[in-house]
């Protein structure tokens, strides 16, 4: 039996480019065209959420944007605070007395909220979760406001690495061992090694060491099932069924920060599927000449033209980004979506969710 | 000390790199820590800012000088480090990273006595958590030298009188919300109170009566025209909205904060480092 795998779209970009919006409108346009679809935001934007009427709380929920969008839509805001409990439990399923014992650790309980790795990784065992209970067609993932923002694309691997490795062995007998005094192997090698462990104990504590290995013991019990949700986390976000799109809005931050991502894509062996430039209308929209034509009264004519040189500029800038892009990137599709002035951000998504539909195919296809 | 901090895509090396040539202009000498490759804060400062000494922290080269710190060698740190174990764990484990960058910036202030230092915080969802790392850490601790490295950092750098901290917003009301969360868990949770919070991309008043004067054009209009004074309604209210949004997160941010914030404009591009600096003059304690 072949696994059924949803297609799943990693949306990167630099912060302030209208990201968390474009992927909002590109799951949006995805269910409108059938395609039962999940919209996860990594970094929680409660403007968007409130909108949307989405919970930030790591439950995966329908949201009812519009009625052309059917049953189809679905979203995810993981809450950092509670993500890492609601992972542990997931990993810890029927061990609740290891479970009980990681969440008294006091190493666990340092680094328990809030650092920014635990998070992405949390929220990536919770899209795993996701695939693996609702019938999905295609995964949004919203990274992120980062360069670093693809980083997490490579943790879990990272993190199933350490646990199956010889790493794993190696760091669970060294907590061991420095608890109980140091082992009597002779050589250069085992020198090394004691050289290496004397200064790990030195550096970190026997409490800290204590801690480790106690962690790591209670880890064994579910080491198994914790890298098989991380490999299965791998290969969703780098397998054949993911695609990388990378948002950028006409400012000088968001075009190096594009070619930057556009190079940490080449590096994890993908290829950019395509760049979306928002905020990047080609030309004047064609009610400012109508307007023009009316006779307006000269408040309404300086109004138009405020707003005419604010857009002739980000036309400029776009196209210089674009070139620039496509220079560097040859043969990578780009969609140029417009600015679009509405009253709440849920107007903003259907808006563009009508003018990214024609290029549904180049996006999530 | 200044650690400016705040969502990503706030405009933080926009403000970050402003403050710096300020402090500049006004002093003769600063520096700008940046965290990453160096591109955003070259772009920011261009090339007229060269009394701004711009240093650019790597996360792996800051790991290996945390390491340095810890054991008292950065060759045996460097073996340590290179231990295929020690190196799978440090790419997994939480905490290291922003352990490493922060006595990174200590390291980069202590070599710097004669200059004020600027450091542009890396984006993050909980500003807070970088700053709790030390403290965290030298609970855990108890004693040894990785205890003295958070230790020392609690006292020189994560310390009222050591670090001023700008906070970065924007004129939202749901991202003043957080904000102001933000500013009060500083003060709660790190004992640090911030001194000024920005508001970046404050939009701009477009003549108030436009918007009325738009809507009787259109009912006297026909046809395309009408559209297309409909749209100039629609996209005009929304920008009366955004500013009036604004004046209110402006009026909230003061009241709740004690402090009136700072406003930078909106620009259809981006702002250099000269500009920002003239707006922002007035920040620097």
């Amino acid at each position: 039996m072949t696994e059924r795998r949803p297609r799943v779209i990693v949306c990167a970009g630099g912060g302030g480019v209208g990201k968390t919006t474009v992927s909002a409108a590109m799951a949006l346009a995805s269910a409108r065209a059938g395609v039962p679809t999940l919209v996860v935001t990594v970094d929680p934007a409660r403007r968007l959420a409130d909108a949307l009427g989405i919970t930030i709380d790591s439950e995966v929920r329908q949201i009812d944007v519009e009625p052309s969008a059917g049953d189809r839509l679905y979203a995810l805001m993981p809450d950092p605070k509670r993500a890492v409990r609601l992972c542990l439990d997931y990993v810890f399923e029927g061990e609740s007395a290891a479970r009980d014992r990681v969440l008294e650790n006091s190493l666990y309980l340092a680094l328990e909220d809030s650092i920014a790795g635990v998070h992405e990784l949390m929220s990536v065992v919770l899209i795993e979760r996701a695939v693996a209970t609702l019938p999905l067609g295609c995964v949004i993932v919203d990274t992120a406001p980062s360069r670093y923002a693809l980083d997490f694309v490579s943790y879990p691997g990272r993190l199933a690495t350490l646990l199956e490795g010889r790493a794993m062995a190696w760091l669970s007998g060294l907590a061991a061992r420095l608890v109980t005094g140091p082992a009597s192997a002779q050589g250069i090698l085992a020198w090394g090694r004691r050289r290496i462990e004397r200064v790990v104990s030195a550096a970190l504590g026997p409490r800290v060491i204590g801690d480790f290995a106690a962690i790591f013991a209670d880890l064994s019990h579910v080491r198994k099932r914790f890298s098989a949700i991380t490999r299965k986390a791998e290969a969703l976000l780098l397998g054949p069924s993911s695609r990388f799109v990378l948002v950028a809005a006409p400012t000088g931050a968001a075009r190096a920060d594009l070619n930057h991502l556009a190079r940490r894509v080449h590096q994890l062996g993908r290829a950019t599927s395509a760049v979306v430039l928002n905020r990047a209308d080609v030309g004047p929209p064609a009610w400012v000449e109508h307007v023009l034509a009316s006779d307006p009264t000269p408040p309404l004519v300086d109004a138009v033209r405020i707003i005419e040189v604010e857009r002739a500029a980000r036309t400029g800038a776009a196209n210089a980004a674009s070139a620039a892009f496509a220079r560097r990137w040859p043969g990578v599709p780009q969609v140029r979506l417009p600015a679009i002035a509405a009253a709440s951000p849920r107007e903003i998504v259907q808006r563009l969710a009508d003018a990214l539909a024609p290029s549904l195919g180049t996006l999530v296809g | 000390m200044v650690l400016i901090i705040g969502k990503g895509g706030v405009g933080k090396t926009t403000v970050a790199a402003g403050l710096a040539a300020a402090e500049a202009k006004r002093r003769g000498k600063a520096a700008l820590v940046e965290f990453g490759d160096g591109e955003a804060g070259r772009r920011a400062l261009g090339t007229k800012h060269r009394e701004v000494d711009h240093v650019v922290l790597e996360p792996q080269s800051a790991i290996t000088r945390l390491g340095g710190a810890v054991v008292g060698s950065d060759l045996l740190a460097r073996a340590v480090l290179e231990n295929f174990a020690i190196s799978r764990f440090l790419g997994a484990a939480p905490a290291v990273r922003e352990l490493a960058m922060l006595e990174n910036v200590r390291a980069v202030s202590a070599e710097r006595p004669d200059r004020r230092v600027f450091v542009d915080m890396p984006a993050t969802g909980h500003g807070v958590a970088w700053l709790r790392v030390p403290a965290q850490m030298r609970t855990l601790l108890g004693s040894g030298p990785l205890f003295d490295v958070t230790d020392r950092l609690c006292r020189e750098l994560v310390a009222p009188g050591r670090v001023s901290i700008v906070l970065c917003t924007l004129p939202e009301h749901l991202v003043i919300l957080e904000t102001l969360e933000l500013w009060q868990a500083m003060t709660r949770e790190v004992g640090l109170s911030p001194s000024r919070l920005v508001i970046n991309r404050f939009p701009p008043d477009l003549s108030p009566e436009a918007v009325a004067l738009a809507r009787r054009a259109s009912e006297r209009a026909e046809g395309e025209a009408r559209a297309a004074l409909d749209t100039l309604v629609v996209t005009l209210e929304a920008r009366a909205a955004a500013w009036a949004e604004a004046s209110a997160v402006q009026d909230r941010a003061a009241r709740e904060t004690g402090v009136p914030p700072l406003v930078l404009p909106q620009l259809p591009v981006d702002a250099d480092a000269s500009a920002a600096a003239s707006w922002l003059a007035g920040a620097l304690p």
